[in-house]
This record gives C-alpha cells, structure tokens and sequence, in this order.
C-alpha cells in the first residue's frame, strides 16, 4: 500500500463521484500517493466514458410504422383523405402541402375549364383514351385527387416493402456487404443534397417532396441495415 | 441541408409520408432512449415507444421549432416513459430500491454470464437508479432536471447516481478497469474496451 497509513482509502461512492467531480485538497494529496484510490478513480472515469458512449448507439427498432401507422390513423394524426374527428381538424394549420394540393386541383380544374371554354371536349378524346387497356392491372383515374391519392398510396407501398426487404430478405442480405451498403448510402446522401437543392427552390413541389422523403426513408432503412451488416464489435456512433 | 421543418410542416397537415419519415429518421435514437430507461423488458419497452410516437405526433402542433425536433421528441420519449414506468410501480419507492440494489452485487462467477453493453448491466439495477444512471450519465441530464422529472432532490439523485455507478463499476469491470497506473503525477490510463467503432459510413 502506498499511502500513508493514517489517511484511510476514499468511499466507493466518493470515487464513484470524482469521474466528474473534482477532488478536494484532501482527496487530492490522497490520491496523489494511493494508488488503489487513483486506480479505482481512474476505472470510474473509464465508465463514465463507457456510458457517454452508449448515447450514441443505435439498435434495432421497438417500433414498426406498421403498427404504428393504424393507430395514428385512428388518433386522427395521419389524414389519409378520410373525414378527421373535428378536433384533430381543428388543431391542424392549412399550410404549405394542402395548399400545394390545393393548388394542383385548381391547375387540374383550370386546364380543364380551359379546354371546355375553347370548344374542345372537357378530356382528350385522342388515341390515348380510345387505346384499349393494354394491361388490366394498370390504373385508370377518373380525376386528378384520385391519381394524386394513388401516387401517394403507391409511394408508401414501395417504402414499405422496401423496408420489409432490408428486414426479411435473407437472399439479397448475403450479397449485400457493409462496403456495398456503404456505397448505397453515400450515393443517397449525393441524391438527397440534390433533391434537398431542388426543394428549395420549388418547396412544395409534390414531385420533389416526394423524391425528397424517398431518399431520406432509404437512407435512414440503409443505415439500419448497415448497423446489423457490421461485423460483431462494430457499430455505428451516429446517423 | 435541413429540410425538416418542411416535412414537419407536411406532417402537420396529416401526410403519412411525412409523419413516416419523421418516424424513420429518429427511431433509432427514440426507441433507444425507451429501451435504456425501461431495461430488460422488451415486451414492455415496444409498448411504451408505440405510446411514445403517438404522443409525439399528437404533440407536434405544439412543436415551435424553438429546439431541433430529435431534442423536443427526445424530451416527449423520457417524459412519457417515465410516466409509463411509474404506472406499472416500477419507480415506486425509488430510494429504498437503490439501497437495497446497491447491497448486493451478482457473485464472480455469475458475472462471466453479465451482457456486455452498459444497456445489459443496467437491466441488473433497479428501475429507479437505472432510471437516474441512464438520465445523467447517458442521456446528460443535469441532477435537477432529474430531481424534477422523478419528483426527488438533487441530492437524492446524485447519491442514487454513485450507488449506480458503484454496482455497474463491478459489472462492467471487464470493459472499464484499468491495468497498470502511475501515481507520480501523471495518471497512465489504460482503457480495456475492446469496443471498435465504425464510422458513420
């Protein structure tokens, strides 16, 4: 034992508070000549370091929108164009993507209001609407609203199944090694700094905002999978 | 470039895309705070972080932009579990639970069989000092603000905090002790964690 037999050894708790704490004079002269004490202090740190860490460290989902989505429905927090409780309508704001919706019928109606105030039938009577349908499963809308909720329908079907795939696809997961999931989010970081530019010019762009959450959807499913592709001992620290 | 406050916005107007990538980009972080502070119970821990998110769209039309939203939402998921885990009694009796915690610590022998993450070791404390070891020393709460969100005093959160740190000092001892030290003035720390970490990509 190298401290002076009439200086007792600091607590555990003591030490235990000096990884971010500053010893008193006392404590500090003691340490200065224990080295048990400044060892365990010394550990205490080490955890410390150890658990600031772990703030950083993802893991795998508690959550899945899959069951999340239904009871947001229900909640009245996701509109998908069915009638809202009044008070979930009423806290909401009109603002910019309803008023880009809006915009988008009015362009749809004016277009059409056009076509029938110059004499033209109010849809193309063109090769387009007489061809017959070349295959049954491709869609016909019978307005602009209706394609709309399709487009939007469709995109939510794609981002779920690709997520799905990441998850489940054992096949595909063997050919995917870190290096190619790495270069998969680099090129969507690219696209997303692209897309993002693009959004500031024509924020509400239903096109562009579409493309935007796409990406940034894969990117954070491609990080996911990245964090489980990573050999044992590895991990993420941010994303 | 952040384009967050725009899918908020969208999210604000009930688009499921938005409220979906808002869900996707911070889950991670979310769902992992949810997991720390409720422990080893993951049956449990999947049902706070659903009530956590549903909350947290609930919120938003309150969200002011005045934080980044990961802070906001952040805050909404250790509220709420807190709340959650109170329901169940599982913070009752906070002191008296880390008292009795600290007396004892797994035999040696029982310790090869400790998880290695701090995430593992901390489902050994009790689901208070958890609570305050995971809230100061994780997640950077301050003692007051844990003393406000647990309703128990500074003091009492820092004493609960060292009793933590004790116990999860023998835990994790394989990851956090220190071989050789030099008390000459100048500490020669060796850290044993074998951890790598990766960079983001």
């Amino acid at each position: 034992m190298s401290h002076p037999p009439n200086v007792s050894h600091l607590s555990t708790e003591r030490l235990a508070a000096l990884s971010d704490e500053s010893p008193n004079a006392a404590e500090l002269a003691h340490l200065a000549t224990c080295a048990e004490c400044a060892r365990e202090r010394a550990v205490y740190q080490n955890l410390l370091e150890l658990a600031s860490s772990e703030s950083a460290r993802l893991g795998a989902p508690l959550t899945s929108w899959e069951r999340l989505a239904p009871a947001l429905v229900a909640d009245g927090v996701i509109d998908n164009g069915r009638p809202l409780p009044a008070v979930s309508r009423a806290r909401r704001g009109r603002s910019g993507w309803m008023q880009a919706a809006a915009a988008v019928l009015l362009v749809g109606g004016g277009v059409v209001a056009g076509r029938y105030t110059a004499g033209a039938a109010v849809l193309p009577t063109s090769a387009a609407t007489a061809r017959p349908a070349v295959n049954d499963s491709v869609p016909h809308f019978a307005s602009v609203e209706e394609a709309r909720a399709a487009q939007v329908q469709s995109q939510l079907t794609f981002q779920t199944a690709t997520a799905f795939l990441a998850q489940r696809d054992t096949n595909a997961a063997v050919s995917e090694t870190p290096a190619t999931i790495r270069t998969r989010l680099a090129t969507l970081d690219q696209v997303r700094e692209v897309v993002g530019k693009a959004l500031n010019d024509a924020p509400y762009d239903p096109v562009i905002n579409g493309y935007y959450l796409t990406t940034v959807g894969q990117r954070e499913a491609t990080l996911r999978q990245l964090n489980t592709a990573l050999p044992a001992g590895m991990r993420l620290t941010s994303y | 470039m952040d384009h967050e406050p725009l899918i908020i916005r969208r999210a604000l107007d009930g688009d499921e895309g938005a409220l979906r990538a808002l869900w996707t980009r911070h889950a991670p972080h979310i769902d992992m705070v949810v997991r720390r502070l409720v422990g080893g119970d993951v049956d449990l821990a999947a049902d706070i972080a659903q009530e956590v998110w549903i909350q947290i769209f609930r919120a938003l039309p309150s969200y002011r932009g005045d934080s980044q939203f990961g802070t906001w939402a952040h805050r909404i998921a250790v509220n709420r579990t807190l709340n959650a885990l109170r329901k169940t009694r599982r913070l009752a009796s906070i002191e008296t639970e880390v008292q009795e915690d600290s007396a004892s610590v797994e035999p040696d022998h029982e310790r090869t069989f400790v998880a290695q993450s701090i995430e593992a070791a901390a489902a050994k404390l009790s689901p208070g000092a958890c609570a305050v070891f995971m809230l100061h020393d994780v997640e950077g709460y301050t003692h007051e603000e844990i003393a406000q969100e647990l309703g128990i005093t500074a003091g009492g959160s820092k004493s609960q905090l060292f009793k933590a740190r004790a116990k999860l000092r023998k835990l994790l001892a394989h990851l956090v002790d220190v071989k050789d030290i030099s008390i000459s003035g100048k500490e020669s720390l060796h850290v044993t964690s074998t951890e790598r970490v990766a960079p983001v990509y």
